[in-house]
């Protein structure tokens, strides 16, 4: 079927209808084709959460009509030369020179993944662990080849309430996705790094990332997010579905450094089985506006969930971090610490809830939020929530809001440096405890050098000279 | 461990308030509410026009507002049976020898003690919905401290009380605010004028002992320049079959370098919805402290406030709640810092047992401009039982960037390292539990007037009765 | 301080009541009152919400959503939760015309 949604540009949702039929009659398996469906009927029926909800109190959405963008579906506009089939991209041509020179600091990847605008551009996974049985492949591909693992996996995550809208959208506009499913055992040396990169201003690109790690294996990976300044907004749905097995360990990191004009919304939701470990890293650092929803669920006993969390703010950049530690299983533990720094009228929000079950006894449960003031007119809301139904736990919940220490800052300044230099030390002293829990060293190179990368083009007094 | 029957016998078991005495009242309403039923008040407390006309508007305001989302359940509250005034005698009493027998005869059953009596200087006791006894000392008058009912607050201090009247807490302010603000009877009008120290609290009681009477207390409170004073206020509750329904106001203007503490100790009957909004607009160099203890009622949610408006003022508030089975406190306190180098600490504790359910609930705002500001939150909760709950829902909100802040919170049980020393050392577990119990709100439990310390550990003690094994 | 510009004409503000407009992008609310007319800013500085949706009493504006009130020439809060003053606009009467200094 072809669908004229081209005419005067590109397929926009202002008409449901045909937004519908154009994206229920792309050349997808039926799976993902009933999934959109059902997700645009979600999509079409939700109002758009406004600031009477809570969970949106204070991030105004409302006014944000996703009908206005264009999807960035490949194949949605009659272009089907690429994106639909994503194996044997192994040319680098097409990559983006930031991401090349990412790429190029360090070798250190079991496996690479380049979006642009949503279509895939490059793709690699090591034969060794393609032997060994390691999936790295689009969602459309593992679909035809795996079903299996769609069926266990793709969309099961409990999505709360508050991300519904969103969350719908994400499903019916999906651009692409990957899955990477690590067999039992299988421990992957180094890390998967994808890149998301949004080049067009006025397009939605949906985004994907559904990571299963089986019974004791192992795997790292990182969603990295990028893109230039843009003239006109873009809107990015980024979801993420992270499944730890049995005794599996998973660490999973979102580095979220888009350029202005982006609009970013993460949603994460992490499944731990019995004594799994998983860590799950949020950095965000560009976007006008942007948003992550995280949630842990500890459905097996003895499971262990770290989640951290940094973001530097500068302009009149909108942070909104929403976490839940869900303990629905005995003797879970979960550790939470996110730490942001905001300068000129930066804004950011942490808004987190503890909520132990009933079978939830001998859970411990810790959720820190700290934040670092830098400018009179930058503000920070903390909102860190308990809910307890079971007695036999160990919870506790910790937020500030303070300034640098003046002590600190003089005595830098008193050994030389300017003010500027000083602060930015401070900042990435008060990031490094975040940075210190962060699993692999080669990790906490990479978002060092993220930080550094926006700390050094601030152009506010933290911003290197 | 005292005996149940010495308890009963001091009045402190829940069930040692199950009594009633015979109802006369001078005017009751019939159930529910509406216009006539405001105009019927403001006829009978013969009123000025313009609060009859306040009253009106608070109606409509009440009836436009929707009922809260958050909090606790309040599906099973039905106003149209609730009777929102009665009145029980004509006049106020003006001494000892004048209250009647039967209202003596409740004091005695709520345990008042007679030492405490004699000492209470002044006494505003409020029986149903009015105040029926009410004196001061001649010191107090002389130094020119107003405590009168709220009633004649209005009608002696015109002036002053239309000029701070719902200005802390307007009409509108929140669904409950509005109610009150259109039925409200009864309650403390107190004004302590600049540079006054009263030494001895301020104590009002009241109880509520209609069957279904909903009670709308209204306190008006202005300390004067450099005035200090504590007002305490406890009440009490007979059990009924059905739920009761209270819902008070308390405003409360603390003036440049006062020092005011309000205190409450509420123990309603298990089928009480206990909806009070309290805030206090504290200035220059002013200190508030709320002291709020929430031990009965089916369902609490009260949240004291500070607005922080003057530099340098200072907002304490402790808080200690105990949720037992079927009951929901939710409580907590806000505090708004509006100026420089204002302070505030919140301490809350809570325990849970049983079903019963635990939230704190607060607000920390700090508002651009309010430099140097600190404030400290810290909040504690204690379960007992397997069943039990406890939530928490800070919200803070802050613009300035010289404002430091900081929230804590922790859940635990009693730990069984604790429990083994103590029952090592010839304690029974009940004993030891009760100790740990009792240590865990001892920081709150000094602060209150002996009396009152004295029965929270004896309430502590009833409570934890039958709580182990 | 800008020039004085025409907002509206008298005749559309009713005496004791509210009117809302739109200069340079900001929203007014413009009070007429014992012959006199204010302008201020339509917006509560406690939650943001619109002060026309709310009522005037005496030399008051009460906001519809908590009840906060504003002295009309001052704009400075009266009653609680609000505690930021409301900006006000300097305003005159020209003939038929409500001008404000924005």
């Amino acid at each position: 079927m072809k669908i004229d949604a081209t005419a005067g540009g590109a397929m926009r949702l202002i008409d449901p209808e045909r937004a519908l039929a154009a994206i229920t009659g792309l050349n997808e398996p039926e799976t993902l084709r009933q999934a959109r469906r059902l997700a645009f009927e979600r999509f079409r029926e939700l109002p758009m959460p406004t600031r009477k909800s809570e969970e949106w109190r204070y991030t105004d959405i409302s006014s944000l009509r996703l009908e206005d963008y264009e999807p960035a579906i490949p194949g949605l506009n009659g272009d089907r030369s690429r994106g639909s089939e994503t194996t044997g991209l192994d040319e680098l041509e097409a990559v983006p020179e930031p991401v090349r020179e990412v790429l190029a600091r360090s070798r250190e990847r079991s496996g690479v993944w380049v979006q642009v605008d949503g279509v895939t551009v490059y793709h690699r996974l090591d034969d060794d662990l393609a032997e060994r049985g390691v999936v790295f492949a689009s969602i459309a591909t593992v679909a035809r080849e795996r079903p299996d693992l769609l069926e266990k996996y793709l969309y099961t995550s409990p999505i709360p309430e508050m991300e519904e809208k969103l969350w719908a959208a994400h499903v019916a506009l999906l651009s692409e996705g990957f899955v990477l499913h690590v067999p039992r055992g299988v421990r992957l040396p180094t890390p998967i790094h994808t890149f998301r990169c949004i080049t067009k201003p006025g397009i939605l690109v949906s985004t994907h990332s559904l990571v299963a790690v089986e019974e004791g294996g192992e795997a790292t990976c990182i969603d990295e997010f990028m893109s230039p300044d843009l003239p006109e907004p873009a809107i990015n749905l980024a979801g993420a579905e992270l499944f730890g097995g049995d005794g599996a360990t998973l660490n999973y990191i979102s580095i979220q450094r888009f350029g202005t004009g982006v609009k970013h919304f993460g949603l994460q939701h992490v499944t731990s089985q019995r004594d799994s470990r998983t860590v799950g890293v949020n950095i965000s650092l560009g976007g006008d506006v942007s948003r992550a929803d995280v949630t842990s669920h500890m459905d097996g006993s003895g499971s262990e969930s770290e989640m951290l969390a940094l973001w530097f703010g500068d302009r009149t950049q909108h942070f909104d971090h929403h976490t839940l530690q869900h303990h629905a299983a005995p003797s879970a533990h979960s550790n939470l610490l996110y730490k942001g720094a905001l300068t000129d009228s930066a804004q950011s929000i942490f808004r987190g809830l503890i909520r132990v079950e009933p079978d939830g006894q001998l859970t411990d449960a810790y959720q820190t939020n700290r934040n670092l003031i830098l400018s009179d007119k930058a503000s920070a809301r903390a909102l860190p929530n308990l809910e307890i139904e079971a007695d036999d736990v160990r919870c506790s919940h910790g937020a500030t809001v303070g300034q640098v220490d003046s002590s600190q800052l003089f005595y830098l300044m008193s050994r030389g440096l300017s003010r500027r230099q000083a602060e930015r030390l401070l900042v990435f002293g008060f990031f490094d405890e975040v940075l210190g829990r962060v699993p692999a060293e080669g990790v906490r190179d990479r978002i060092r050098e993220a930080i550094e990368a926006k700390i050094g083009q601030s152009g506010s007094s933290v911003g290197s000279a | 461990m005292p005996r149940n029957e010495t308890i009963a016998e001091l009045g402190l078991d829940e069930y040692g308030y199950d009594f009633v005495t015979e109802d006369k009242p001078v005017f009751k309403s019939r159930k529910g509410l509406d216009e006539d039923i405001v105009r019927q008040i403001s006829a009978h407390k013969e009123e000025p026009a313009w609060m009859l006309e306040f009253r009106l508007k608070a109606l409509k305001i009440f009836e436009s507002k929707p009922m809260p989302e958050w909090g606790g359940d309040l599906d099973q509250l039905d106003l149209d049976e609730i009777y929102f005034y009665i009145r029980p005698q004509d006049r106020m009493e003006h001494s000892w020898d004048d209250v009647p027998d039967e209202i003596k005869d409740t004091f005695e059953k709520l345990g008042i003690p007679e030492a405490e009596r004699k000492v209470l200087a002044g006494v505003g006791a409020q029986y149903e919905s009015e105040m029926v006894y009410h004196s001061l000392k001649e010191e107090w008058e002389q130094q020119g401290v107003i405590f009168e009912s709220i009633e004649d607050g209005l009608k002696k201090y015109p002036d002053l009380f239309r000029e701070y009247f719902s200005t802390v807490i307007p009409t509108a302010d929140n669904k409950f605010s509005a109610l009150n603000s259109a039925v409200w009877s009864g309650g403390s009008f107190v004004y302590i004028p600049k540079g006054v120290k009263v030494e001895i609290p301020l104590q009002a009681y009241f109880r509520v002992n209609a069957e279904q009477m909903g009670q709308f207390e209204r306190t008006l409170i202005i300390a004067d320049e450099g005035s200090e004073a504590h007002y305490i206020e406890g009440c009490t509750a007979p059990v009924y079959t059905t739920d009761s329904f209270h819902s008070g106001v308390i405003e409360i203007i603390v003036k440049p370098n006062a020092r005011f503490r309000y205190t409450t100790i509420q123990n309603w009957s298990n089928n009480m919805y206990n909806l009070v909004t309290q805030r206090a607009l504290v200035e220059e160099g002013a200190y508030m402290e709320w002291l709020d203890g929430n031990l009965g009622s089916k369902l609490t949610m009260k949240y004291p406030s500070c607005f922080l408006v003057g530099e340098g003022a200072h907002g304490q508030i402790l808080s200690i709640a105990y949720a037992s089975d079927g009951q929901h406190q939710d409580t907590g306190g806000k505090v708004v810092h509006v100026a420089p180098n204002t302070t505030s600490q919140i301490t809350s504790k809570s325990i849970s047992k049983g079903t019963g359910r635990a939230s704190y609930r607060g607000l920390l705002k700090v508002y651009e401009g309010a430099t140097a500001a600190k404030s400290n939150v810290e909040c504690d909760a204690l379960l007992l039982s397997e069943t039990s709950r406890t939530d928490t829902y800070p919200y803070i909100e802050i613009d300035e960037e010289t404002a430091s802040i900081g929230h804590e919170a922790t859940v635990s049980k009693v730990g069984d390292e604790q429990l083994f020393y103590l029952t090592s050392r010839g304690l029974s577990q009940e004993q030891a539990m009760t100790m740990v119990v009792r240590g865990f709100i001892e920081p709150i439990a000094r602060e209150l007037p002996l009396e009152y310390a004295i029965e929270l550990n004896r309430l502590v003690e009833l409570e934890m009765e039958g709580s182990v094994g | 301080m800008g020039e004085f510009t025409t907002v509206a004409s008298l005749a559309d503000v009713p005496e004791s009541g509210l009117k809302t407009v739109q200069v340079d992008g900001a929203n007014l609310v413009l009070v007429r009152r014992d012959g006199r007319v204010y302008a201020l800013e339509d917006r509560c500085s406690h939650e943001e919400f619109p002060l026309s949706a709310g009522e005037v009493t005496g030399d008051q504006i009460t906001c519809a959503l908590h009840g906060a009130r504003f002295d009309l020439a001052s704009g400075t809060p009266k009653a609680l939760p609000a505690v930021l003053p409301v900006r006000t606009f300097e305003c005159r009467v020209e003939g038929d015309e409500v001008q404000v200094r924005l």
